[in-house]
This record gives structure tokens, C-alpha cells and sequence, in this order.
């Protein structure tokens, strides 16, 4: 693959030139000691050593809030809405990369998802690799921590002043050189890249799974009646901060307004999550999955197997934005897939 | 991916008019619409469509009209429930609509030729089915032996009267009603649809059965039509779930990893015996 070797300063230059075509989103840090992407303005100081975004980058390609189509009252025409700004996110960990892997297969299978395709067809990631790690993160040991394609390019910090950046698309390469040349990656820098991702593997040691993460179907689909579902479930807000949160999640629910003059109006969505009571209520008040344990279930179901039954990985990340935002100390998936694991090897 | 962002969108609807409406009981109306453009709609029985109104919203309703490829017309057959269905109901003969599809699975028609079928209606579950119904009917020497029972919960809640009754008279369908709730001027049979089972006495090696009704009906009617001999692999049901887009993508209307939306509404019972969210 090839790569070059970028330093530190001549990246807002490079950045500065990007603007002027993209909007671009970097790490930083915000309040109360998280980091979260915001856009990028000249002296933007750029969260390097971020160790999790609080915000998923989902909302890049599909925003809590986007039009479907405007319609016209009197002849029923209706004009499909396209919203594709030219964006570039700077700086995405690998498993947020795979994340959007994910969306880029499930939005495209079947009839795709152009309101979708048109916003990641607009958009350039540049990954990165982590240089600190979540202490709710748990990617490293479910395969999550390299991703094989889905950026444009990928940054690896070798020393406190360089990058080896490794190039995944032409239009990657295109924007790295746009400023002028630069050295290819030696032996050398290689090497270091290696380097700095065994040293990050190793700082993942703490949260792990107890087993091969490719187990992880098969643990669900014998665990339907598992203790852990009640356990966990009992305690549930069904506040669905942890659908809100996580990468993965892309459910969404259609709703419209029409104007004050009721003559033209616009069809929009909104994420919505299986953890909310009302997700699967239909007229007539029947609801599919009224215990909190049900949609808890089917949460992690989606996760564990429904989601790699269709594209053969994990449906979760392993970010551990969920574990964060759960008051109720509930929604940790490596906790569920530990417990159906030992579950099922004491029931051997 | 595309190269290039098209205009087509999948979640945009077609316009359509009303060009029909009759009332089929006190909740339920027939609603008949034609496409603006005159194309046909090409549905097969069992599918659905996403109905828009606009600035009201949109909803999933099965085709209840056979397929055509002469007109375009097709009907839906809608029960009074909430804020579409209302704002459905209040539509005046002319008025527009948007329609998206048609969608999802349907039954097999092609391995029920040289059958025989039985139709199994819980209440509204007739809708759908009388799609299929009324395919047969056209293609009458195609198929065995025709057996309808419906079930629904007292005689004012009956819809197609006097459809059904013209059917029974054929001679060549059989047609089994039963109200849960009888009135004093009923004189059919008293009790759930499963009391009708027994008066029916099918080849289980050559039926079909196509099965539509609300969820708690499942259970007990696929039990009772395994007992009488038939095969998971020859029962059919149509299930319904929240949908919001139809597409596989909103994440509403999943049983278990399947979407109802593209991998049902029609199902073969093998298909989903083991899921356990499915009945
Ligand atoms: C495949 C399929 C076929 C159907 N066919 C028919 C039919 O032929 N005739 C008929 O009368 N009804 C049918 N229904 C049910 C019909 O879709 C609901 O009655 C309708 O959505 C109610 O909308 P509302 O706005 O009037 O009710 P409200 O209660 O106001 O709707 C609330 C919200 O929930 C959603 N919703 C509520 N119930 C359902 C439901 N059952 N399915 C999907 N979304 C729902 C609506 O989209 C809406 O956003 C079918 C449903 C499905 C899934
Ligand atoms: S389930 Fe939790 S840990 Fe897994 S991807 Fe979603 S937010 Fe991250
Ligand atoms: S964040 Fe926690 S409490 Fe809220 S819905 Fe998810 S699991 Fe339940
Ligand atoms: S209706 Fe949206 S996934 Fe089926």
C-alpha cells in the first residue's frame, strides 16, 4: 500500500486548503472531558491522543433529523431531497471506521438507501490510528481494531512530529499531495506504525472478551432464555440513549409537516431505537415487544448475531459509547456476551 | 456505490386517485385507487403498499384486489384507526393520494396450481386474502378444491357480504363464517375460527393453507392444521408488523433478523417455525 510520511506542520496547511472545498470535522476536546468532532477553523487544536468521541459519526451520514422529500399538496408531486455536503472527517479510529462499513453494506442491500449513499458519496474519511484507549472500550479484542478499506487515508502518529499516512483511495492521495510532494514511507516508518499499533493493542489489554469473538452468534442463538436478559433488563430506563449513541444503530422513524398555508410540505426522519416502549407498537396499541427484557434482548440480538448473520462481523464495534451513556450501568455488551459465554460453558 | 447521487428516490411516492369508495362496515372502507400516470400497479397477492397522505403521513395496507394487466385500478380495504386511516376515510371520490410499491413477499401462487387451498381469515385478514382469492377464482380450473373460513368477532364487523355470499353461491367454493359474538339475527356458527376446522375435511398431502389474521390467531389455527396432517412447508401466513419505510432499512418491523417488509409479509410457516418472535 503506499504511504507517505507527513509532518505535524504541514498539516493545517493542508487542512486549510481542504476547507476551501470541504467542510471538515476533526477531534477535539469538549466540556466535561470528553472529545467529540467539531468543525475545523484555523488554530483548531486537534485532539491526536482522542481516546473515544462521545458523539457517534454516524450523524455524518445519517443526521438525527433529514429530509425524505418535499411534497405538493395539490398535484401530489413529490421531489426526493438530497443533502450531500463535500465533508471530510479527520482522525476516525479504525472501529469507527468499520462502523460505517457496516452502514455503507445494510444501507445499500436491496433497494440502497440514496439519501444515505448520496451523503457517504460525498464524504472523505481519514483514519486514524488510537493512540489512548476508552476505559469502556473493548474493539481490540473483537477484530475491530484495523480496518481493511472504507477510508481515504489512514494516519498512524510514528513520532511526536510525523505521520505515516497510508493512502486507501485516489482521492485520498490526491488530497494529501495537494499542497506539493511528500517522502514515501521508509522501512522505517512502517515499522514505527507497527510499533504504535502493538503499543495501543497492549493498552487494550483490560477489557476483553473470554472467548474468540467469533463465537458470538452462536452464544445468542442458544442464549433466547439466558439469565442475563432479566438481570440486566430490570434495571432499564428504556431511555435509548444507548440506540442514540452507538455506530451501529441506524434505526429511524418517518414523520411530516405541512406548511401553514398547507400547500407544500416535507417527509423527514429521525433516529429512533429499539429501547424505546413504543418502537414496535402498532394501531390498535398491540406491541410486539412490550417487556423491557424483549427489547433489550433484541438490541443485543441485532448486535450479536442478526446484523453478522447478514455481513459476517460483529454488529458491534466494541466502542463502548454505550457503556458511557447508560445511567443505568446496563448496556455493556462485552458484560452480556461474558455472561452467555459462561452461561453456556458451565450448562457444557 | 453510485458515482453520482441520483434523483431517484425509493422513498418517493407516485400520485394516485381515489376513483372508488365503498363502506364495508361501520370501522371498514373500499377504497379504489388509480395511478395519476396510468401505470399498473403489478402487484402479486400479498403484497402491500406504502399509502401517503400528505402532511398526514404514510402506512402499509395489502393490496385486497387481485393483480391486473388491463387496468390500473386496485383496491384496499382500510379499517378506521387512527390518524391516517381517518384522514383516509374523510377522502372524497377525486381526491389524491401517494402510493410506493408494491411490496415484500407473496404467496406462491404457481405451487398452489393443481391444489387445493384453504383460506383462513381471522377478522381483517380477509383483506389480503381475498387478493388471492379472487386470482383463483379468474383462474378458476387451475386450482382444486377452494375452502374459505372466516372468522370474525360479531356480525356487524363482517366485511364483503354480499362478495362472499355471490361466491358461495358458485357452488364451486366453499365458504365457512363464524362470529364470535352472535346477534339475535345470526344463525351461522357460534365460536372462534378454530370450531370451523373440523367441518372441513381436506387432503392434507395436496393443501395449501394461506392464513391471515391477527397475531393471536396463529398459534392455535397452524397447530390445529398440523394435526389435520398438513405440512409446515404447505401453510402460508401474512404477518403484520410497525413498518416506516418498506425497505428493510427503519429497523420497525424485524422479527427476530428478518424484516417483515422484505422477507414477509408472506411467509412460509417453515420459514419462521423457529423464530421466536415470529407467532
Ligand atoms: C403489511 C401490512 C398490511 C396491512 N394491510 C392493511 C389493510 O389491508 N387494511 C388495514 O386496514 N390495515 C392494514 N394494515 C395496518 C395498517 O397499516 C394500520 O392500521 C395503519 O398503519 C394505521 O395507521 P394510522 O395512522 O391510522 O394509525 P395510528 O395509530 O395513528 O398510527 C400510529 C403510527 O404507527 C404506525 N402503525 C400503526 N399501526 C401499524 C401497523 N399495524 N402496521 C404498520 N404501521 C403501523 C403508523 O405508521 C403510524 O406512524 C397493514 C399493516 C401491514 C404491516
Ligand atoms: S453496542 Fe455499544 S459498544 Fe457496541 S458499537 Fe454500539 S455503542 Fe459501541
Ligand atoms: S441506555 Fe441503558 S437504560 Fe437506557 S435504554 Fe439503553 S440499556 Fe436501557
Ligand atoms: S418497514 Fe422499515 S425495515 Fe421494514
Amino acid at each position: 500500500m503506499t504511504a507517505y510520511c507527513l509532518h505535524m506542520e504541514q498539516l493545517p496547511p493542508l487542512m486549510a486548503w481542504w476547507r476551501k472545498e470541504y467542510d471538515v470535522y476533526v477531534p477535539v476536546a469538549a466540556e466535561g472531558g470528553h472529545y467529540d468532532f467539531a468543525p475545523w477553523r484555523e488554530g483548531t487544536e486537534i485532539a491526536f491522543d482522542y481516546d473515544l468521541a462521545y458523539n457517534t459519526l454516524k450523524r455524518y451520514f445519517l443526521p438525527p433529523s433529514e429530509d425524505l422529500l418535499t411534497f405538493d399538496l395539490a398535484s401530489y408531486e413529490a421531489q426526493a431531497v438530497f443533502e450531500d455536503p463535500k465533508q471530510i472527517l479527520f482522525g476516525v479510529h479504525p472501529y469507527d471506521v468499520r462502523a460505517v462499513n457496516q452502514l455503507d453494506q445494510l444501507m445499500e442491500a436491496g433497494a440502497p438507501d440514496r439519501n444515505y449513499m448520496a451523503r457517504r458519496e460525498a464524504t472523505v474519511v481519514m483514519a486514524m490510528e488510537p493512540q489512548r484507549v476508552a476505559d469502556t472500550a473493548f474493539w481490540s479484542t473483537i477484530g475491530a481494531d484495523v480496518v481493511s478499506h472504507g477510508y481515504d487515508l489512514h494516519f498512524t502518529r510514528i513520532s511526536p512530529a510525523n505521520f505515516m499516512v497510508e493512502v486507501g483511495s485516489v482521492k485520498g492521495e490526491e488530497l494529501l499531495l495537494a499542497r506539493g510532494p511528500l517522502p514515501a514511507a521508509t522501512a522505517g516508518d512502517r515499522e514505527a506504525a507497527r510499533k504504535a499499533h502493538q503499543k495501543v493493542m497492549d493498552l487494550s489489554r483490560s477489557n476483553r472478551l473470554n472467548f474468540d469473538w467469533r463465537h458470538t452468534p452462536k452464544l445468542m442463538e442458544k442464549g433466547w432464555n439466558a439469565g442475563v436478559w432479566r438481570e440486566k433488563a430490570e434495571l432499564c430506563l428504556a431511555c435509548g440513549s444507548c440506540n442514540v449513541v452507538c455506530p451501529t444503530c441506524y434505526c429511524f422513524n418517518v414523520s411530516e409537516e405541512a406548511d401553514e398555508t398547507l400547500k407544500t410540505g416535507r417527509r423527514f426522519r429521525e433516529w429512533d431505537g429499539c429501547m424505546l416502549v413504543n418502537f414496535a407498537t402498532v394501531a390498535g396499541g398491540h406491541n410486539f415487544r412490550t417487556k423491557a427484557l424483549e427489547r433489550y434482548r433484541h438490541r443485543y440480538m441485532r448486535k450479536g448475531k442478526y446484523i453478522s448473520d447478514k455481513i459476517g462481523e460483529l454488529g458491534c464495534v466494541g466502542c463502548g459509547r454505550c457503556v458511557r451513556a447508560c445511567t443505568a450501568r446496563i448496556a455493556n455488551p462485552r458484560e452480556v456476551f461474558n455472561a452467555l459465554w459462561e452461561d453456556q460453558a458451565n450448562a457444557d | 456505490m453510485l458515482t453520482k447521487p441520483k434523483s431517484f428516490s425509493p422513498y418517493v411516492p407516485k400520485p394516485a386517485t381515489l376513483v372508488g369508495k365503498s363502506k364495508l362496515s361501520d370501522f371498514v372502507t373500499l377504497f379504489t385507487f388509480a395511478f395519476d400516470d396510468g401505470r399498473i400497479l403489478a402487484h402479486r397477492p400479498g403484497q402491500f403498499i406504502m399509502l401517503s397522505i400528505f402532511g398526514v403521513g404514510e402506512a402499509p395496507f395489502s393490496v385486497s384486489s387481485p393483480p391486473t394487466k388491463q387496468s390500473g385500478n386496485f383496491e384496499l380495504a382500510v379499517r378506521r384507526t387512527g390518524t391516517l386511516t381517518e384522514a383516509l376515510h374523510r377522502l372524497e371520490v377525486g381526491a389524491k393520494v401517494g402510493v410506493r410499491g408494491p411490496y415484500g413477499s407473496f404467496f406462491p401462487i404457481q405451487k398452489f396450481v393443481g391444489q387445493d387451498t384453504l383460506f383462513i381469515a381471522g377478522g381483517l385478514g380477509y383483506i389480503p386474502l381475498r387478493s388471492l382469492l379472487h386470482y383463483q377464482l379468474r383462474h378458476r380450473d387451475e386450482f382444486g378444491r377452494i375452502v374459505v373460513l372466516i372468522g370474525t368477532r360479531n356480525p356487524k364487523e363482517r366485511i364483503f357480504v354480499d362478495q362472499l355470499a355471490e361466491i358461495s353461491a358458485r357452488g364451486d367454493v366453499e365458504v365457512l363464517e363464524t362470529v364470535d359474538q352472535p346477534d339475535p339475527a345470526w344463525t351461522g356458527n357460534v365460536g372462534v375460527i378454530t370450531t370451523l376446522l373440523p367441518k372441513v375435511e381436506m387432503d392434507p398431502s395436496q393443501t395449501y393453507v394461506a392464513m391471515v389474521g391477527p397475531p393471536i390467531m396463529y398459534r392455535f389455527v397452524i397447530s390445529e392444521c398440523r394435526d389435520m396432517g398438513i405440512r409446515g412447508e404447505r401453510i402460508y401466513v401474512s404477518l403484520e408488523r410497525k413498518m416506516k419505510c418498506g425497505l428493510g432499512k427503519c429497523g420497525h418491523c424485524q422479527i427476530n433478523g428478518l424484516s417483515t417488509c422484505v422477507d414477509g409479509p408472506v411467509f412460509a410457516y417453515t420459514d419462521i417455525e423457529t423464530l421466536e418472535e415470529a407467532i
